[in-house]
């Protein structure tokens, strides 16, 4: 079996709803058959997409745009490849599989993702990893990462799993911070960790913006659970793979304008 | 069968099952991995009082422990989960958490049963405990006054065999002292065992039941020495001495593999070190259901 390939014919016009796309949601269907909402009607798959292949565990959309939103929506089994970019929510209430997109995402990546893996090759939108609007909870467990730059409240409301980010990290990166782990290798924005209850940001470098006065210096130390994560980080097709072990780091604690029970770590 | 002068006898060790699990401890450095490690393991040579058995099963270098650092594993046994729970839990809280630059983690995986490691002990971080997992393992980072305590959730429990064992028979003290040194030496090269007892050697076997109601084991008689003319005894004139090796293992396997050793480092110091025979805790089926053969290990 070849994977199921969906090459968009031409950029659509409304924004589309994929979330049909999935593994387990084309099981025993018509792939060519089923319709997208798009803006107020459907489309039916075959006139968006030309259709090639059979397996549907192992899905590969062509000529993707940022209009497709819903990629990968409670997935729970499989992978999806996108080659252009991913609309918004992508992965949202993901269970498992793993998601590439070898282009840029937008707004809601994995949106209350709860287990598995998504890649973004370029660069992720606002709100990775955050909750929907109105919600406490954003993801809730596996991998997320970023090979270039997110934008603003990654990890807004993020509650587990990690968001591993490459390049630099928007403002209010980790606000409302649940818990989990949000990890940056480039600089990071304005606002770092604003309102963060729990949760660990781990820095490679001094953010040039500074620390908030909300987060206070607890001093430099030696953490043990640090190789032991660096050690996971060694499975993933990432820069932070190639990480070089360490577990000396500053240490700052807060939000103290909340519970300030989250923590800043800046590698020394 | 006779070995290098030195009679195996047809009999079999009996054991009984156990709830085990391995733990791993670690540190900045091997001293204070292995000073950890013997105070968790400390009073826990018998479940007749001890309320677990457990030994340390070997030093670990640092590329095979979870944080890169130095690190000693050990094995810990009871006779069921809830029982080796509250032991673990206990050892650890005032052996491991207390001991410097420590870390606590489980070294056996499980699907069937898991029991608490750090589950509990987080509390001792009074809310400022922190969460983390990693690979699908839950870790909990204790704020203590050297730094952190870390230590994983939870450790797998593994069905495991307490109680194999052998008797040593020598002409004189010393030679039966020698005899289970050698022994020894060999068995903790074997991985999944431990030898519970003071330097992994009894002097004080047990036999099942006592005329003392209170009492549910006392001295096995029948291999004491000194009361050669006074009980049925099952020494010759030439024995003054016996001791035994217990040993406790993840599996029946692995505690036949750590008799057969140690039943040759025996025999091979033989007769001309006044080794007379090699015999077993067989209490006639009312122990246990495991049966260790001296014979069928030796053949």
């Amino acid at each position: 079996m070849s994977a199921l390939t969906l090459t968009l014919k031409n950029a659509p016009a409304q924004r589309i709803d994929c979330s049909p796309l999935t593994p387990e949601a084309l099981a025993d269907k018509s792939v060519a058959d089923i319709e997208l909402v798009s803006g107020n009607s459907t489309v039916r798959v075959d006139e968006l997409f030309d259709i090639t292949g059979d397996d549907i565990n192992n899905i590969v959309i062509n000529n993707s745009n940022g209009k497709l939103d819903f990629i990968g929506k409670a997935m729970t089994q499989g992978s999806i490849t996108v080659n252009g970019d991913a609309g918004a929510y992508l992965g949202q209430f993901m269970e498992a599989g793993d998601i590439t997109v070898n282009g840029n995402s937008y707004i809601y990546t994995a949106c209350e993702m709860k287990s598995g893996q998504i890649k973004i090759n370029g660069n992720a939108g606002d709100f990775i990893g955050g909750a929907r609007p109105g919600y406490k909870n954003g993801m809730t467990g596996g991998t997320v990462i970023i090979a270039g730059n997110s934008g603003d409240r990654t990890g807004d409301h993020m509650r587990r799993g990690y968001i591993l980010i490459e390049g630099d990290a928007g403002d209010y990166c980790g606000a409302r911070m649940v818990s989990g782990t949000i990890a940056v290798l480039g600089q990071v924005g304005a606002h770092l960790g604003y309102g963060m209850k729990r949760g660990t940001l781990l820095l490679q470098q001094a953010p040039t913006n500074g620390i908030s006065a909300n987060f206070n210096d607890c001093g430099s130390h030696t953490l043990a659970f640090l190789p032991l994560m660096l050690a996971s980080f060694k499975k993933l097709d990432s820069k932070f793979a190639e990480l070089e072990t360490f577990s000396r780091v500053q240490r700052y604690a807060g939000d103290l304008g909340g519970i300030g029970m989250g923590e800043i770590l800046v590698k020394l | 069968m006779i070995i290098n002068g030195v009679t195996i006898d047809e009999t079999f060790a009996e054991a009984f099952p156990m709830k085990g699990t391995r733990l791993i401890i670690t540190a900045l450095n091997a001293k204070w991995a292995m000073i950890s490690a013997q105070a968790f393991t400390g009073f826990a040579t018998s479940v007749i009082a001890c309320g677990c058995e457990a030994g340390i099963e070997r030093e670990l270098d640092p590329s095979e422990t979870p944080d890169g650092r130095p690190g000693v594993s050990i094995l810990i046994f009871a006779m069921g989960g809830k029982g080796l729970a509250k032991q673990v839990e206990t050892r650890a809280g005032q052996c491991v958490l207390t001991s410097p630059t420590s870390a606590l983690f489980s070294g056996l995986d499980s699907d069937k049963k898991e029991i608490p490691l750090g589950q509990n002990l987080r509390y001792f971080g009074d809310g400022f405990q922190i969460s983390k997992m990693i690979d699908g393992k839950r870790y909990w980072r204790i704020p203590v006054m050297d730094g952190e305590f870390l230590t994983q959730e939870k450790t797998g429990v593994h069905d495991s065999v307490g109680g194999g064992n052998f008797l040593v028979l020598a002409e004189s003290q010393a030679q039966a002292l020698a005899a289970c040194e050698a022994a020894i030496e060999e068995m903790k090269k074997i991985p999944n065992v431990i030898m519970p007892f003071p330097g992994g050697v009894v002097r004080s076997g047990s036999k099942v039941g006592s005329k003392f109601k209170a009492l549910n084991a006392s001295t096995n008689d029948a291999f004491c020495p000194t009361l050669k003319g006074q009980t049925k005894s099952d020494l010759s004139p030439e024995v003054e001495s016996v001791m035994e090796i217990v040993i406790d293992g993840l599996t029946k396997e692995d505690i036949d593999k750590a008799m057969r050793v140690g039943i040759q480092a025996v025999c091979d110091l033989g007769a001309e070190n006044g080794i007379r025979r090699i015999s077993a805790g067989n209490y006639g089926g009312k122990l246990g259901p495991f049966h260790f053969h001296l014979q069928e290990i030796m053949a």
